[in-house]
């Protein structure tokens, strides 16, 4: 048997114990397999890559290879040490450490090899569907399957040299320790627990301090709140894993009435040696999952972004012009040469509307007349307006609005023209964006619409009337290219704070999707690559540890059962460990996430007035039953190796 | 009346090759009794002591401990049987090693659910009586083999069982602390009046029972009681092993003083 003979046969006849680390290995490669697949795809160097930036798909990939490194060194390191008392034995007869350190080599590539090919093999099976998640989440067109060979020498590349130099690293976990520790377990110390009563306080204080400002933040506090809460909670839930529990810990076990009783003895003093060993494994899991939960929750909401943009600016382009614009004619006949050359149909309106100093809130008040209204209606097959004279309609501006509105009466007199109107409903639709419009505008009959004749007051027919024009495009997203040049120096106007010298305002509600749908895009693949990478991390991390615990673990059970535990009680004490390496960690995160997406809530109804808790709930429900099904999982893996 | 009765007991392990671990064996263990079951490796010693301890069920035949048959017990019972009548000393001690020494001790008593005061008092009393007041609170890594083995007893009595069951207690003990580990038992025995089945290899060991009990490739092969003298008890168990056979590893090794 030559020595590769010898490293060879140790990882085909010890498949179950490279069986882990092996599967690991082949998610990590399929994962990155598939990233890299999207990458280098050659549909997205045409269209794509406009929005997102290439650069986004890089940094997202380096987190991930950085991620894989660290998960993968870890899996190593957890493997050699469930074999150390095999390396002692190599040791004890006559092994160099020379020797020793090229057959874990040897053996890592062996399995990282099969792992990247393995890998790679399903990386390739499962892009297109992968792809055509990719396709429904941002809504672009067909992404088929390609063969290149970038994707794969760039897999092949990273994931060789880090198995390279995982197995130069995780050689020297295993350097200056003496023969008989190998042989005997040396690294199963269970030591006191040293913690800091104040640091664990500190900790607790922290994270309190960090959700009070997370669930209070006001609009204008909201650059106070990005710089300072994040250290906070970082530091806080650092000390609260490595000082906080245990000293809360310590407090309980001080409780012998309760403490003393039945299997808490056990149970608790088991949490605090998890707690002691992997402190700071669950500080980093924490971090990493609130990172992904508030990144997928934040996708989430895309989705309800999408859908509720173009219910609050349901009408596509939207020119309007201040009385007496010269360019109307020019900018209008310049949009729809824009869109014919595009080929997209649409439907042109043009509204009249008259602006009137309101008797009951003494402000200016946005008046159109019913029949415009209707003309739209019919276009959108949203219902029609009948309205009789001195009747009137509030125009709701969004979806709130609406709820807002319908209880509201009013009785007010347009004070220019002394026209009286009883305002009692509210259109159930909304159609203009409040910026398109403002917030404040009614729909009255045309008898009472040609009554308003004079200006409102202090101003001159020029800014008392506008016309707006409205372009109905159905492909409201692929509008993104019209009007560009209006919408340029709309935006310099606004820069310069000049815009009520324009003669003219123009809103395309596509393009300000598309930007808001790229950035999104960069979110969704370093949102989706951290939780696909976390969900494999944490479940493999929790099975790693105890896997090589697990001898011990055998070994205490047995004495316990002699004890006369019950199998019941076995259980629960499992239980109570499993739940504490599961949840802990999870918890703490969710409830990280929680009070961030509370801030974010506020951050959200800055910009567009929506709201996602429900998308959040959705969410973080869902990862809360994947994360219940892997527990079950593992503890019915447990439980059986530990009655075996 | 016996404590512990055992019954034509066999054993038999299936498997690619059918073993007969343990063959129609019957002894008798009276109340108060101290006993020890010698034999060489692989005579079957373990096996006996797992069955009477009710990990392990016999194949045949009957073991009656307190009159009850542990086999006619459900699940839940038996293991509630074990907390309350047995008592276990393991030879590599079994300590739980995350808990402190009290902890270890009082761990049979919390799960039988008693009252955490009555629990302290029994901790105090047996630490005593044990001479380990002083490492309550240490964990089982900080303590020498000796203590760690008192606290396993400790931990074997703090419940008063009816039965106590030692698997070669002394195996990875130095002499001294062997000495005073057998002595403690036999304390234990005499005063709390606690019937004790002791398996060992190691005829010092067994030199301390009332009572050695031989048996070879599971079958019964001799008994002998003490006399007098400790002495001479333990010339007469040496007498036995070396009729046993010359598979006593660990026999040649002893000189006689």
């Amino acid at each position: 048997m030559t020595f590769r003979q010898f490293a060879f046969r140790n990882v085909i006849r010890n498949r179950r114990v490279y069986a882990a680390f092996f599967l690991s290995s082949v998610a990590s490669v399929m994962v990155f397999f598939i990233y890299s697949m999207l990458m280098f795809h050659p549909k997205l160097e045409n269209e794509f890559l406009q929005e997102i930036a290439f650069q986004g798909m890089v940094i997202a990939e380096v987190i991930l290879v950085l991620f894989m490194l660290f998960f993968l060194l870890y899996s190593m390191r957890a493997f050699l040490e469930a074999r150390l008392t095999e390396f002692g034995l190599l040791l004890q007869l006559g092994m160099e450490k020379r020797k020793l350190n090229k057959l874990i080599l040897f053996e890592t590539m062996i399995i990282g090899m099969a792992a990247i090919i393995v890998g790679i093999l399903f990386g390739y099976a499962f892009a297109k569907f992968f792809f055509m998640i990719v396709r429904e989440i941002l809504q672009i067109d067909s992404l088929p399957l390609y063969f290149s060979w970038k994707p794969f020498a760039l897999t092949i590349s990273i994931f060789t040299s880090l198995f390279v130099i995982i197995s130069f690293i995780s050689v020297m976990f295993i350097k200056d320790v003496h023969l008989v520790s190998l042989l005997r377990g040396y690294w199963r110390n269970e030591q006191l627990s040293k913690f800091s009563v104040w640091r664990g306080l500190l900790g607790m204080l922290l994270l309190l301090a960090a959700y009070i400002m997370a669930s209070q933040i006001q609009k204008q506090y909201l650059v106070i709140f990005t710089i300072l809460t994040p250290p906070f909670a970082v530091l806080g839930t650092y000390w609260f894993f490595t000082d906080s529990v245990p000293f809360l810990l310590s407090r309980l076990r001080a409780h012998k009435k309760w403490y003393w009783k039945k299997y808490h003895i056990i149970s608790l003093a088991k949490i605090s040696a998890i707690m002691r060993e992997n402190a700071r494994m669950f500080f980093i899991t924490c971090m990493v999952s609130t990172l992904a939960f508030l990144a997928v929750g934040t996708l989430s909401s895309m989705s309800t972004f999408t859908h509720q943009y173009h219910q609050l600016n349901p009408l596509g382009l939207v020119y309007s012009s201040k009385y007496g614009n010269p360019y109307e004619r020019e900018h209008i006949t310049g949009l729809i040469n824009e869109l014919e050359e595009k080929g997209l149909s649409y439907h042109l309106n043009k509204f009249d509307i008259k602006r009137q100093t309101s008797s009951y809130t003494k402000r200016s008040v946005k008046i159109m007349k019913q029949s415009d209204i209707n003309r739209l209606a019919i276009v959108f097959g949203y219902p029609v307006v009948n309205l009789r004279p001195g009747e009137a309609m509030f125009l709701p501006y969004s979806l709130d609005s609406i709820n807002e509105l319908k209880t509201k009466k009013v009785n007010t007199v347009l004070e220019e023209n002394n026209v009286s109107l009883s305002i009692d409903k509210v259109y159930p639709k909304v159609l203009f964006s409040p910026t398109e419009l403002g917030t404040n505008v009614i729909i009255v009959n045309d008898i009472d619409f040609h009554m308003i004749i004079d200006p409102i007051q202090g101003a001159e027919t020029r800014q008392s009337t506008t016309h707006i024009f409205v372009f109905y495009v159905p492909q409201w997203t692929e509008t993104k290219d019209i009007g560009t040049d209006l919408d340029v120096m709309v935006s310099n106007a606004y820069v310069a704070n000049k815009q009520d010298q324009l003669p003219f305002y123009f809103e395309n509600p596509g393009l300000d999707y598309s930007f808001f749908r790229s950035t999104f895009a960069l979110l969704l693949f370093i949102g989706l690559l951290a939780s696909t990478v976390f969900f494999l991390a944490s479940g493999s991390f929790i099975y790693f540890k105890l896997y090589t615990g697990l001898e011990e673990d055998k070994k205490q059970f047995d004495t316990l059962r002699r004890m006369g535990v019950t199998h019941k009680e076995l259980r629960k004490i499992v239980d109570s460990q499993l739940i504490t390496q599961f949840f802990l960690p999870w918890g703490l995160a969710m409830l990280h996430s929680t009070f961030a997406f509370m801030a974010l809530q506020v951050f959200w109804k800055g910009i567009a007035d929506l709201s996602i808790i429900k998308e959040t709930i959705i969410v973080l429900a869902g990862i809360t039953a994947i994360q219940i099904c892997y527990f079950y999982l593992i503890r019915w893996r447990y439980l059986a190796h530990i009655r075996a | 009346m016996a404590l512990l009765n055992i019954q034509d007991v066999t054993k038999v392990y299936e498997g690619k090759v059918t073993h007969r671990a343990i063959n129609q064996l019957s002894f008798e263990v009276e109340k108060g009794e101290f006993l020890a079951v010698m034999g060489p490796s692989g005579s079957g010693k373990t096996t006996l002591l797992n069955m009477i301890s009710t990990i392990d069920t016999q194949t045949s035949g009957d073991i009656v401990i307190n009159g009850i048959k542990p086999t006619e017990l459900k699940k839940n019972d038996l293991a509630y049987f074990r907390r309350r009548q047995l008592g276990f000393v393991f030879q590599d001690f079994n300590l739980l090693q995350m808990l402190t020494v009290e902890e270890n001790m009082v761990l049979p008593l919390s799960l039988d659910d008693q009252d955490p005061s009555m629990m302290q008092e029994r901790v105090q009393l047996v630490a005593k009586q044990l001479g380990i007041e002083d490492i309550l609170q240490k964990r089982p890594n900080e303590i020498s083999g000796g203590q760690a083995q008192r606290t396993a007893i400790g931990r074997a009595i703090i419940h008063k069982p009816s039965l106590l069951l030692a698997d070669e207690p002394t195996g990875n003990l130095d002499s001294k602390a062997s000495g005073d580990v057998l002595q403690l038992l036999g304390r234990i025995n005499k005063e709390e009046n606690t019937t004790i089945v002791m398996v060992t290899h190691d005829p010092i060991a067994a030199s301390y029972c009332d009572r050695v009990l031989f048996i070879k490739d599971g079958e019964y092969f001799n008994e002998i009681y003490k006399d007098n003298h400790r002495q001479t008890f333990f010339q007469a168990i040496l007498n036995v092993l070396s009729l046993l056979g010359g598979h006593v590893g660990d026999f040649s090794t002893i000189r006689i003083p």
